[in-house]
């Protein structure tokens, strides 16, 4: 059920850190003033000095929602916690130590019974909202519980409707027949104010992720606003909304019933901070360089001018990090429409692929990234290098070993197939033509099929009966894990049971008994080291079935504003971490 | 005239109604004849991997899978009346136009727009009152004038103007003005009731970029019809019955030149009133132009319908009131 929103949620980071042990903002991580990539392996200028200052962040798009139980983008995930608590969350922390998942509101990870069905989380006794009510247990079931409403949330991940057990298939959420719903969820007990248990239809390992995404923020019952809660949700992080213009302009102020002790990956350091919206991605840039905008909150990095003037210059590259976003880019091959449902003519497009041209389409070596040898990117947990197709040996193809598969498949000269792409991005129609291009040189004929991104999952590319009415045997596609293993890697591009007549993220239709073994135990296996041990397994499977082209592991330049304070990449969101920030 | 005014209102309504039936026809039938059905039409408003209970869900609550007709005269009825929306908790009220609900933002659409129309409004005003003046005093400078140094190298600006696209002369002027030097730091709209002279000042760059293009065009097309005017036979008639030469270029000859722009000054603030795109995305302003990109970005079907009807409201009012301004401007059109 692991589930990443392509575009959106992003993750980890290549960066090892050495610090293992830190907290609060990364307390014992590598410390430095600046430099390239600073931000990556340690914290630039940590400090806890409070300001009135105004930490202003500036936003190309608008967020999918405010609402923590409605939203599903990465800088979302980012940008709630500073004003929500999650049971879980990842540690305030660079590099590979940002990649646990700690307590936040819950004093320590869900405790799980012997038949792995029952998760029992104890949460803090002295947290309280903006308005200086008690948090309870109670609160953290309803916020759950209005999630289940997808008529009025439908943008954020339904996990908890797929693992719960109970009256979760059924239950229509807390606010039809209120009387009867609300606080009717069986599969969620509150024994107690401070003890929330959860029972699940079936075990799952995994569960601690699960709780650290922002749903788990309570909610109060009586101050839930429905639809428009998105307007102000009633803080329990350090800032609270002290206003919001929809999608144009927001502004934070100090939640004054907020404690550090109570929340120690967060910081209350400032005395406002502004989300502009909708603002043109190059202004956002220039606003950044002239030091008036202190960070882009998308965290994808900056447009090609800017990218141009930064690492042109020395002083502004040594202001800027080269993180990993945690993205693949790749595309999708499909293992049903022929004659790709041969694995040898996958194979021939896997070695007749130019990895160059491929990279140079998505930005290089800096703004588009590495190139690719595996399906997970090097920092998903459990993640082993390999290449056995010799993509770095052979950066603009193999046609030899193409032409050889070629042959084995059956075509020896060739065949045509068809490329989805979201033809309202340009990198990935650069890349659908380079890879056009490509398989040209092989005999492989290909025809393009651009599609607008807002229905290309919807409608085309991720609804197997169109993919195959049409011939469309590679798509293209991007996708990160919505926590950093292998199981939230791979099981909605991989697993036979994730194909779906619509909205399908496994294009290629991939149903390989290995690899849906595999998945099946990795969410039941609770032994972490032998669950992290099945990623690299089913990273070779998948590879070997040649269902996926790698493209590259997704990089982005950050500018970092040097009157910042407390600056990293968290690597679980391939981003500068929201939750810390002061000045200078 | 009120006869006149009250039949052109008339055709208004008339006119926003296709305008209507056309958009909602382009949205909501077009994607059903080229083969989606309602589900695969809900699809793309639940997010990532749904699920398909909240698929159903939502085609459901937008009524996705009811006859294009009943989902039309539920637009119809909310425009004419307003409509009730739950919002889970309550039940909200949004008065006449709603213009429906948006699907990506769970709010009703008219709040949203009306939200954006003063970035829209004071950018469109400002930048219409300076080109107006500017390119209307150039262009009969131009043609008084014509030949001299003036002429030419305002007749040069202008070709520039016209050339120049906004996206260039905005870059141009923000690179200048607000990085490299901060005259006009950090363009935010500020509303104008809140801080006056902040909105002045951070509205100035766009004014004067967008102005610059309407201006340029505006100078050329006055200078023209002055030159013709100029040359009539009524305007020697004046000289020669010994008219100051003030009362001959300006209630003579330049009445007579504006008429041409009257009616296209109409069409244009009309055009930017329901959004001015380019300016408003150069320069971040969250008017009703960005208001529209974000729609069409989202595919937000509502607030496309929504924007697409006040761009057309805009632009037939705004020939409304310029049909009523020839009256004025020209005796000729009373009689």
């Amino acid at each position: 059920m692991g589930l990443a929103a392509f575009g959106t949620v992003a993750a980890l980071t290549l960066a090892a850190c050495s610090s293992s042990s830190s907290s609060g903002g990364g307390a014992g991580a590598p410390t430095t003033t600046s430099g390239f990539n600073s931000a990556v392996t340690g914290i630039v200028n940590p400090s806890n000095k409070k300001s009135n200052g105004t930490v202003s962040f500036g936003l190309s798009s608008t967020p999918d929602s405010t609402d923590p139980g409605n939203t599903y983008y990465a800088f979302m995930w980012n940008f709630t916690r500073l004003y929500t608590m999650p049971l879980m969350t990842f540690k305030s922390c660079p590099g590979a130590c940002g990649l646990q998942v700690v307590p936040d509101l819950a004093t320590g990870p869900g405790v799980v019974s012997n038949n792995g069905l029952t998760w029992t989380y104890h949460i803090q006794p002295n947290v309280h909202f903006e308005d200086g009510t008690l948090v309870t247990s109670a609160d953290v079931k309803y916020a759950i519980e209005r999630t289940f409403d997808r008529s009025l949330y439908p943008l954020g991940p339904a996990y908890y409707t797929f693992l719960l057990g109970g009256n979760a298939k059924t239950y229509p959420g807390p606010y039809k027949d209120r009387a009867k719903n609300l606080m009717g969820l069986t599969a969620i007990q509150t024994p107690n104010p401070t003890t929330i248990v959860f029972t699940l239809a079936a075990p799952f390992a995994d569960f601690n992720y699960v709780a650290a995404i922002p749903q788990s923020s309570p909610v109060p019952p009586a101050k839930d606003t429905g639809a428009n809660y998105q307007l102000h949700p009633v803080s329990v992080g350090p800032y609270m909304f002290q206003s919001y213009q929809l999608n144009k302009q927001l502004t934070l102020v100090p939640n004054p019933h907020w404690s550090a002790a109570t929340d120690p990956n967060a910081k209350q350091l400032v005395g406002k901070i502004t989300v502009t919206m909708n603002m043109n991605a190059n202004d956002i840039d220039s606003r950044l360089l002239a030091g008036v905008l202190s960070v882009d909150a998308a965290g994808t990095g900056v447009q090609a001018a800017a990218r141009a003037r930064i690492l042109s210059s020395t002083s502004l590259k040594a202001q800027s990090d080269n993180p990993i976003s945690g993205f693949l880019w790749f595309a999708y091959i499909n293992t049903k429409v022929a004659p790709l449902n041969n694995v040898n003519c996958r194979k021939a497009i896997l070695y007749a692929a130019n990895h160059t041209n491929y990279q140079t389409a998505y930005g290089g070596p800096y703004a588009g990234g590495a190139i690719a040898t595996t399906v997970a990117p090097p920092n998903v947990i459990g993640h082993k290098n390999f290449d056995i197709y010799g993509f770095l040996s052979h950066k603009n193809g193999d046609p030899t070993a193409a032409k050889a598969a070629l042959t084995a498949c059956g075509h020896p000269s060739g065949f045509t197939t068809g490329i989805a792409y979201r033809s309202d991005r340009p990198k990935e129609v650069a890349a659908a033509t380079a890879l056009q291009a490509a398989l040209n040189t092989v005999g492989i004929k290909t025809t393009l099929h651009g599609y607008p991104a807002g229905t290309y999952y919807g409608n085309f590319a991720g609804v197997p009966k169109y993919t195959d009415q049409h011939g469309i045997g590679i798509a293209f596609g991007g996708w990160a894990p919505d926590w950093p293993d292998g199981y939230g890697f791979f099981y909605y591009i991989s697993d036979g049971a994730a194909i779906s007549p619509a909205g399908n993220t496994n294009i290629s239709q991939l149903n390989d008994p290995l690899v849906n073994r595999l998945l099946t135990q990795f969410g039941t296996q609770t032994n972490a080291a032998v669950r992290n041990g099945y990623t690299a397994q089913i990273d070779m499977q998948i590879m070997k079935d040649a269902a996926i082209l790698p493209g590259v592991y997704a990089k982005s330049l950050l500018y970092r504003n040097p009157n910042l304070t407390n600056v990293f990449v968290q690597p679980y969101y391939g981003m500068y971490n929201y939750s810390t920030l002061g000045l200078k | 005239m009120v006869t006149f005014i009250v039949r052109r209102l008339i055709a208004t309504v008339f006119l926003l109604i296709v305008v209507s039936m056309i958009t909602f026809a382009v949205f909501f039938l077009i994607p059903r004849l080229a083969g989606q059905n309602s589900y695969q039409l809900a699809t793309q408003y639940v997010g990532r991997n749904p699920t398909r209970p909240a698929v159903l869900a939502i085609e459901q609550k937008l009524g996705l899978n009811e006859p294009i007709y009943v989902q039309y005269g539920r637009f119809l009825r909310g425009l004419i009346f307003g409509e009730h929306y739950n919002s889970g908790t309550s039940s909200n009220y949004c008065p006449p136009p709603c213009f429906g609900y948006s699907f990506r933002n769970q709010q009703p659409v008219w709040p949203l727009m009306v939200s954006s129309m003063p970035v829209t409004i004071s950018l469109a005003a400002g930048a219409a009152i300076i080109w107006l003046t500017g390119g209307v005093a150039i262009g009969v400078v131009s043609a008084l004038r014509r030949g001299t140094f003036f002429d030419r190298f305002s007749m040069g600006l202008a070709l520039a103007g016209v050339s120049l696209p906004i996206f260039f002369t905005g870059l141009i002027s923000l690179a200048l003005f607000s990085y490299k030097w901060p005259i006009f730091p950090n363009v935010t709209y500020v509303g104008i009731t809140s801080n006056p002279l902040l909105w002045a000042r951070n509205l100035v760059l766009p004014w004067i970029t967008l102005a610059f293009l309407y201006a340029a065009l505006y100078a050329r097309l006055t200078r023209a019809g002055m030159l013709e005017t100029m040359s009539e036979d009524y305007i020697r008639t004046a000289r020669a019955k010994g008219l100051p030469e003030r009362t001959v270029i300006v209630r003579h000859g330049l009445r007579a030149a504006l008429t041409p722009i009257v009616t296209i000054f109409g069409m244009d603030l009309g055009a930017l009133l329901g959004g001015a795109v380019i300016t408003e995305h150069t320069f971040s302003l969250q008017g009703l132009g960005q208001f529209t990109i974000l729609a069409i970005d989202n595919q937000d079907l509502p607030e496309i319908l929504g924007v697409t009807m006040l761009a057309a409201f805009f632009i037939i009012i705004a020939n409304l009131v310029v049909d009523v301004l020839y009256a004025v401007v020209d005796p000729r059109v009373r009689h």
